[in-house]
């Protein structure tokens, strides 16, 4: 369950935004509608004027990114210099959270990671696919998709696998995109419109 | 014609001017065999040798400070942290006589376990850090802000604590910045004059032969001051002639990197 109920201002830019789900949920809003901004201060990066964020029951909002379970992922979000097997294994031991080799064959085979090699020489729909498979084996509370799955072929069937293993894991999903008509695949869809939010369905 | 170069190199000029006016009397009519005597050649190695050991230290000592405060702003941190560089370089020597004297009950401690700054190779590369390790952190610190934190946000959001993401996430993507610190660094530690002909004019006892060695600045002046103004001029040309062959290996490394 995601409970966000947050309020700042930049400059001219004032977010205001509330999400009140859980599952896969979509926000979709055009450039500069405030969307890396609000998971911004879902995950912690950035702190609100106002307001809470919540995971589970539990108010996060004043607990440093470390502790409140909440993976941001970016095309950018990766750990340097590592092997893909490694980079997978990497956030489940930051946490200290047990996974079995079976569960990461299940997950690499979900998400069609067939290959190998330091993630960061991988191209950036192959980077992309990793990165967002380790937040997953981290077993974190909620996964924030900063535009992150745009670069990754056959997109909708990755999408579908990944929501599903989150939903497995009951792991909140929630992700931004340009297109609305992304919204289909997920379980609900909120709009942002000027740092405004508005739920869909 | 393109003015903006001409703009951009006559005042460099300037620069390399007092430079170039060293090395032609130095090695040409005012050569001297006090020079580049084995004292000079001693006295320059000794530089190198604390100037390296001082930078070494100080990326091991001060990134992690430098990316703290990169990520906190702390405005208290930074002004303790410039201190050094905006004060005449001899209170520092002056500050460090004080700390390790046997007048004082600091100076009595640091005694006591061994800490003996005075005309010590300790000492040198202490006042040396001292007076360097701000120009570092002030090298890292802006590397450090113009960093993409997205990986750091991403380590710290799968539960990484903070000294885990600077070991693991942080440090890897910053080898060339690092490196290019150092450097600055290095320059300045091998520039300096003012503290280190409080702290450390010459060492009493050292290892590698060193014992009785001064460094270089410090030969050079008391060259100069002894009215010896052609050795001066020559073990300065020589001590040119050897660092910039040094910086110019070092930059193209860090280049490739």
């Amino acid at each position: 369950m995601l409970q966000v109920r947050a309020s700042l201002k930049r400059g001219l830019f004032n977010l205001d935004a509330e999400i009140n789900d859980s599952g896969f949920i979509c926000l979709s809003g055009l450039n500069g509608s405030g969307k890396s901004t609000l998971l911004n201060v879902i995950a912690g990066v950035l702190k609100p004027d106002a307001g809470f964020v919540k995971t589970g029951s539990k108010d996060v909002t004043k607990l440093p990114m470390e502790q409140r379970g909440v993976v941001l992922v970016t095309p950018d979000s990766l750990i340097p210099n590592l092997e893909v097997d490694r980079h997978l294994v990497w956030g489940a031991s930051a946490r200290k959270v047990q996974i079995d080799g079976e569960s990461i064959t299940r997950t690499k085979e979900a998400l069609g990671i067939t290959y190998h090699g330091r993630v960061d020489r991988l191209s950036l729909g192959m980077r992309e696919r990793v990165s967002l498979a380790t937040a997953l084996l981290s077993k974190p509370k909620a996964i924030l998709v900063d535009e992150a799955f745009s670069n990754i072929d056959h997109r909708e069937d990755f999408i579908r696998s990944f929501a599903l293993l989150c939903k497995a894991e009951t792991i909140d999903l929630m992700h931004t995109t340009q297109r609305s008509e992304d919204a289909n695949l997920a379980d609900h869809h909120y709009e942002l419109v000027a740092g405004l939010t508005s739920k869909a369905f | 014609m393109n003015w903006l170069r001409i703009l951009a190199f006559v005042p460099l000029a300037l620069l390399v001017l007092p430079v170039v006016a060293l090395l032609y009397w130095g090695f040409g009519p005012m050569i001297s065999s006090q020079g580049y005597s084995t004292q000079v050649f001693r006295s320059i190695f000794l530089t190198l040798l604390a100037s390296t050991f001082t930078v070494l230290a100080e990326v091991v000592l001060f990134t992690p400070l430098s990316y703290y405060l990169a990520r906190n702003r702390n405005a208290l941190a930074e002004t303790f942290a410039d201190i050094p560089a905006s004060v005449p370089h001899p209170i520092i020597g002056i500050a460090l006589v004080v700390l390790d004297s046997p007048l004082t009950p600091t100076g009595r401690f640091l005694l006591s376990i061994g800490v003996n700054f005075f005309n010590t190779m300790l000492g040198l590369v202490t006042a040396l850090t001292i007076v360097s390790a701000p120009i570092y952190i002030k090298a890292m610190q802006p590397y450090f802000e113009s960093m993409n934190r997205a990986p750091e946000d991403f380590a710290l959001g799968m539960g990484a604590s903070r000294l885990r993401t600077f070991g693991s996430v942080v440090l890897p993507n910053s080898i060339r910045g690092i490196l290019s610190a150092a450097l600055i660094a290095l320059s300045r530690a091998m520039s300096e004059f003012g503290s280190i002909a409080i702290i450390a004019y010459v060492l009493l006892s050292a290892p590698l032969g060193l014992t009785g060695a001064s460094p270089a600045s410090v030969t050079i002046f008391n060259l100069y001051d002894a009215g010896d103004l052609n050795a001066a001029v020559t073990a300065s040309a020589v001590l040119i002639a050897v660092s910039i062959p040094i910086m110019v290996a070092l930059r193209v490394v860090q280049r490739r990197k």
